[in-house]
């Protein structure tokens, strides 16, 4: 860190001091003294980071700083980015993470076949597709027909199980509702959770970038 | 400059003990020293020139042909080159760290020369300045040599290595430039070492093949040379 703070020719007390308050930050104070080749793979991201922070840039790029960490690395790095951004640094940030991108951006640029087809704040995205409202279900007990059937209520219009729940894509979510409640009484099952959802960015990241879900998976339309 | 020396204390803190360059830095030099010295019916104390210019030349241009294909390799290199500073600072810096080292290491043959057989120095002035200008030009001949872009040092140290194994029989170490045949007197006259270890030869003896000025000016010669092509090929491969 003093060697990068010294290539961005920060002064010796202000590298000192920087150095010190990024370590504690990313928490990565206690091992000051350890050499980096020792480190986890979410220690020397948050290192490297640190490394980038330590010039107190205006203008951040970070190239998927979170891909394939911990979760703590995750956290640490997520809440050091908002607070950037709090202090007025512009941070551009590319991510292949929907969800990092709808809880991290003000503005979220989505980019298909290196053109960038949409670019606005995640909540005005999602409101471009109304129409895309889900029911999510989960039930005391899973089996491998309840995908076809779930799909086959009335105004369910797409249905995919994603770990132990099940997304029920609907444009009436309270007709889907007590179709999912009835379905459940007559299959002697319990609903244990069942929530309503606007579009996610993911939904408008499918929608914009053509990818269709087939079954369980998705494939790229060409 | 304050950038060059910081790159080269990190170059001193992470490469200066690495073995290979150890290897190539010290040990190599003296054994091939011994290789060809030994034998021959000359005093020992007579040979500690001739040692100093190949402890300079070997040790001097091995630091830069490690570090930086190994710093490629890892990616650390691309951020000396993202980093706001100057190509000439950055070569600067490497070659600074080659000629520190090797100035530490070329102090070993002169100890040994002044301790163990009490060799003379006429012209102590003229042994230091033939020792920066010597070292700081194969520091910046290594760093010129590193500009190759792999991430094998091999790779650059064999292509080093046909350039300074040369040097040593056609510079006047082992073999005096006046015995040479006349083609080998012209060859010798193209090599950095010669001038030198020419350098080193009138600090030592009071007697040289050319003026000690040419030798200085010579060797700045070559110093410039290097340095601006180091610069070109470091531009050029990392556009």
């Amino acid at each position: 860190m003093m060697f990068s703070a010294e290539l961005y020719h920060v002064g010796r007390k202000e590298r000192e001091k920087k150095a010190d308050e990024l370590l504690k930050k990313f928490e990565l104070y206690e091992r000051r003294n350890d050499k980096a080749h020792g480190f986890s793979k979410g220690m020397k991201r948050r290192l490297t980071l640190a490394m980038g922070l330590v010039n107190s840039p205006r203008l951040l790029f970070l190239d998927e700083p979170t891909s394939g960490l911990d979760v703590q690395s995750n956290l640490i790095i997520r809440d050091v980015v908002t607070d950037l951004v709090l202090e007025g640094v512009t941070v551009f940030l590319t991510t292949h993470n929907i969800e990092e991108a709808n809880i991290m951006c003000d503005r979220v640029a989505i980019i298909n076949k290196g053109n960038i087809v949409a670019i606005d704040a995640p909540e005005s995205l999602k409101k471009t597709i109304r129409s895309v409202q889900s029911i999510e279900v989960s039930f005391n007990h899973n089996s491998a027909d309840q995908l076809d059937e779930l799909h086959r209520l009335p105004m369910v219009n797409d249905a995919h199980k994603e770990g132990d729940k099940f997304k029920l894509y609907t444009e009436d979510p309270s007709e889907v509702i007590d179709a999912v409640v009835a379905y459940a009484h007559t299959h002697n099952l319990k609903v244990i959770s069942i929530t309503t959802l606007g579009p996610s960015l993911e939904d408008v990241f499918i929608r914009l970038t053509g990818l269709q879900r087939a079954g369980d998976g998705v494939h790229a339309i060409d | 400059m304050s950038v060059a020396w910081a790159i080269a204390r990190k170059d001193m803190r992470i490469y200066y003990l690495k073995p290979n360059i150890i290897v190539s830095g010290i040990f190599f030099p003296l054994f091939m020293f011994l290789a060809f010295a030994i034998g021959k019916n000359t005093p020992p104390s007579s040979l500690i020139p001739g040692l100093i210019s190949i402890t300079l030349l070997f040790s001097a241009s091995s630091i830069e042909p490690v570090s930086i294909p190994i710093e490629r390799r890892v990616k650390t290199f691309e951020r000396l080159l993202s980093a706001p500073i100057s190509l000439h600072s950055l070569v600067s810096g490497e070659s600074l760290s080659g000629f520190l080292y090797s100035l530490g290491i070329a102090c070993l043959p002169l100890a040994v020369g002044v301790i163990m057989f009490s060799t003379p120095i006429v012209h102590a002035p003229a042994l230091v300045v033939s020792m920066i200008l010597t070292a700081f030009c194969f520091a910046t001949l290594g760093t010129l040599f590193a500009a190759y872009p792999t991430e094998n040092v091999g790779e650059v140290m064999s292509i080093l290595n046909t350039v300074r194994l040369p040097l040593i029989f056609i510079s006047g170490v082992f073999i005096p430039i006046s015995a040479m045949p006349q083609i080998g007197q012209k060859i010798a006259l193209i090599s950095p070492l010669t001038y030198g270890n020419d350098m080193i030869e009138y600090a030592y003896t009071g007697k040289s093949l050319f003026s000690p000025l040419l030798d200085i000016v010579v060797l700045v010669i070559f110093i410039l040379i290097f340095q601006i092509t180091a610069n070109y090929l470091y531009k050029k491969f990392n556009e």
